[in-house]
């Protein structure tokens, strides 16, 4: 098998996709990973000179503005309704600003 | 005991009601009793909505009493059930993961919203493989769904209970989602009508997202004609997915049309494909006789990009999911990891908690894929081998108005047999290309393989925004085939006793 990505860029990836991961689960996460990169192999192995991407499969779509017509949405309420954390009508987070804050 | 509701067909119970012989309440009630007694088994359900049951009911009910049942719309009366991916406003949209476990639908889904404009009556929410990555239904956090036609196996996935629900006649009619396989692998697995339609027909609002540029929602059924008249509920523009088009296509109506002077193709590198079961080949064999037997002409096509669709998929289904899994932050919605004195930590544990693991090789597969260098190796690529992949079906459409293939390359496996990832990945290789290519595709099935046993499903692939080709060939096979049967231990009423 290559060795497309190593246990460090696997805790880089983690990081980036804020996932944990436990040190054993870095090193079954690199296996599965270099696995699956193993298995995309016939990807790479096409002659696509001059073959243009096709990014959607509904090719014709442009953006378009809807016209600017008051209609309704989520009530402050409604959008905090799932909210694991709440207070004074807000998302509740840690402090990211300070001692203990975010990195 | 007499048929239940389940087992009926959308028309049995419509001619029902309005023939007074039952009220939709009636309905509503045995297929709770139903769900209740035999879903212990199948575990197709996470949430049963009872009281939006009784309440549609009581509605058609009403305007049943005043003459207009014929008004309600083509599922008046008859009870459907949604994959849980699908937001019900007041229902639990879990995805199967421990992320949205408490998660309550603050809205409905487009797709959800139209049966219910036309008069069905939602019993449930259903069970899926963990954000829909998964071939089994094996992946979901609130344990897997079992195949009505062996408990001991897999109904496939990711729509798996979505299929079983169908196929062990506790519902007529449920909807699910196709990213690469979703709707048809199970659907050939328990041995029922499966349709994914083009990319383009069903919105996808309020279906949480797996794979944007891929993803299509589509009906369960044990008839084509029921899932004929579901999709065309589901079909049409919806200014809130703006990859939703247009349409005025009769479904239903079509069938009548059947198969004669329909030109059939059949893909020889796909009945020769390595891993394809003796069993299923025999199968997709006799349903091109029938076809063929029907008026139909047999032609043969070539698909010479779509063994590359298998590596295209696992590129851009990975990187899309990336993208959309995103917005699970702890913070709007969803699983947050208590008691963490910053954000990175609470994001890390949260998202470390919330997601199983195939979601987590998926996210993080996506991020790699797109990340700068590795982009050009892979991304872009599969993007460029799209449009190879897509010309082949629309030069292949040229000479044919439907494609016949295999669904799965197998009948359902046992539970915890397939382990590896890549070898699960396997399972569709036969339907991705189709997701790839963006047109239509459908499970049809056509009685027990002869080594196992077990449902087998045929394939039908449609041009884009040509389904009714598809589903007009599946109701000739339907003519030799039969309707699809309740699976036996379920027939009748029964519990899988």
């Amino acid at each position: 098998m290559t060795h497309h990505l190593t246990e460090t860029d696997v805790r880089g990836i983690a990081e980036y996709t804020r996932i944990g991961l436990t040190a054993e689960e870095v090193v079954s996460m690199t296996a599965d990973l270099n696995a699956i990169i193993d298995s995309l192999a016939p990807i790479t192995e096409y002659d696509l000179e001059g073959v243009e991407p096709t990014f959607h499969p509904i090719g014709s779509l442009s953006n378009v503005m809807r016209d600017d017509v008051e209609r309704g949405s989520f009530t402050q309420q409604t959008a905090l309704s799932n909210a694991p954390r709440q207070q004074d009508g807000s998302f509740l987070i840690p402090s990211i600003l300070g001692e203990g804050g975010d990195r | 005991m007499a048929a239940t509701f389940g087992e009926m067909g959308i028309r049995q119970i419509q001619r029902g009601l309005a023939a007074r012989e039952f009220s939709a309440a009636e309905v509503a009630r045995a297929t709770l009793e139903r769900i209740a007694s035999a879903d212990e088994r199948v575990h197709a359900f996470l949430e049963v909505t009872e009281q939006l049951a009784l309440d549609a009911a009581a509605r058609v009910d009403a305007a049943a009493a005043e003459g207009r049942l014929a008004d309600l719309g083509p599922l008046a009366g008859v009870p459907v059930g949604y994959k849980d991916n699908m937001n019900l406003t007041g229902t639990h949209t879990t995805c199967s993961s421990n992320m949205l476990r408490d998660y309550v639908s603050p809205y409905t889904a487009t797709c959800v919203q139209r049966t219910l404009d036309a008069g069905a009556i939602p019993v449930g929410k259903l069970n899926m493989d963990e954000f829909a990555f998964g071939s089994s239904t094996e992946t979901s956090a609130f344990g897997p769904t079992r195949n009505p036609w062996d408990l001991g196996r897999v109904p496939g996935g990711s729509s798996g209970g979505s299929a079983a629900a169908v196929a062990a006649g506790l519902v007529p009619v449920t909807l699910g989602s196709d990213t690469g396989g979703s709707i048809r692998q199970p659907g050939s697995f328990c041995g029922i009508v499966a349709v994914k339609p083009t990319y383009g027909v069903v919105s996808r609002y309020g279906v949480v997202a797996f794979g944007s540029s891929l993803d299509q929602v589509g009906p369960f059924a044990r008839s084509v004609e029921d899932a004929a008249l579901t999709l065309g509920a589901l079909a049409g523009r919806d200014e809130l997915d703006c990859t939703s088009q247009p349409c005025d296509t009769d479904f239903a109506a079509s069938l009548a049309e059947g198969a004669r002077g329909m030109r059939v193709g059949i893909v020889p590198a796909f009945m020769q494909a390595e891993g394809l079961t003796a069993e299923v080949r025999a199968k997709v064999e006799e349903a091109a006789a029938a076809l063929e037997a029907a008026g139909a002409q047999i032609v043969e096509v070539d698909l010479p990009h779509a063994q590359a669709a298998m590596s295209a998929y696992y590129v851009l289904g990975p990187c899309e999911a990336f993208s959309n899994l995103a917005r699970f932050d702890s913070v709007r919605y969803g699983y947050c990891d208590p008691g963490h004195a910053d954000l990175g930590t609470q994001y890390e544990a949260s998202r470390e908690h919330g997601f199983g693991p195939e979601a987590r090789r998926r996210i993080m597969l996506g991020s790699y894929l797109l990340s700068a260098g590795v982009y050009d190796t892979y991304y872009y690529p599969a993007q460029q081998v799209r449009t190879l992949i897509t010309r082949d079906y629309l030069d292949a459409f040229e000479k044919v108005d439907v494609i016949l293939a295999p669904v799965a390359p197998r009948t359902a496996f046992e539970f915890g047999e397939i382990g590896d990832p890549t070898e699960m990945y396997l399972s569709d290789m036969f339907t991705i290309s189709i997701n790839i290519a963006g047109n239509g595709g459908m499970s049809m099935p056509v009685g027990l393989g002869a080594d196992t046993g077990l449902p087998v499903g045929v394939q039908l692939i449609a041009p884009p925004f040509r389904d009714e080709n598809m589903l007009r060939a599946a109701a000739a096979l339907e003519q030799t085939f039969g309707t699809a049967p309740v699976a036996p231990a379920f027939a009748d009423g029964k519990a899988g006793e």
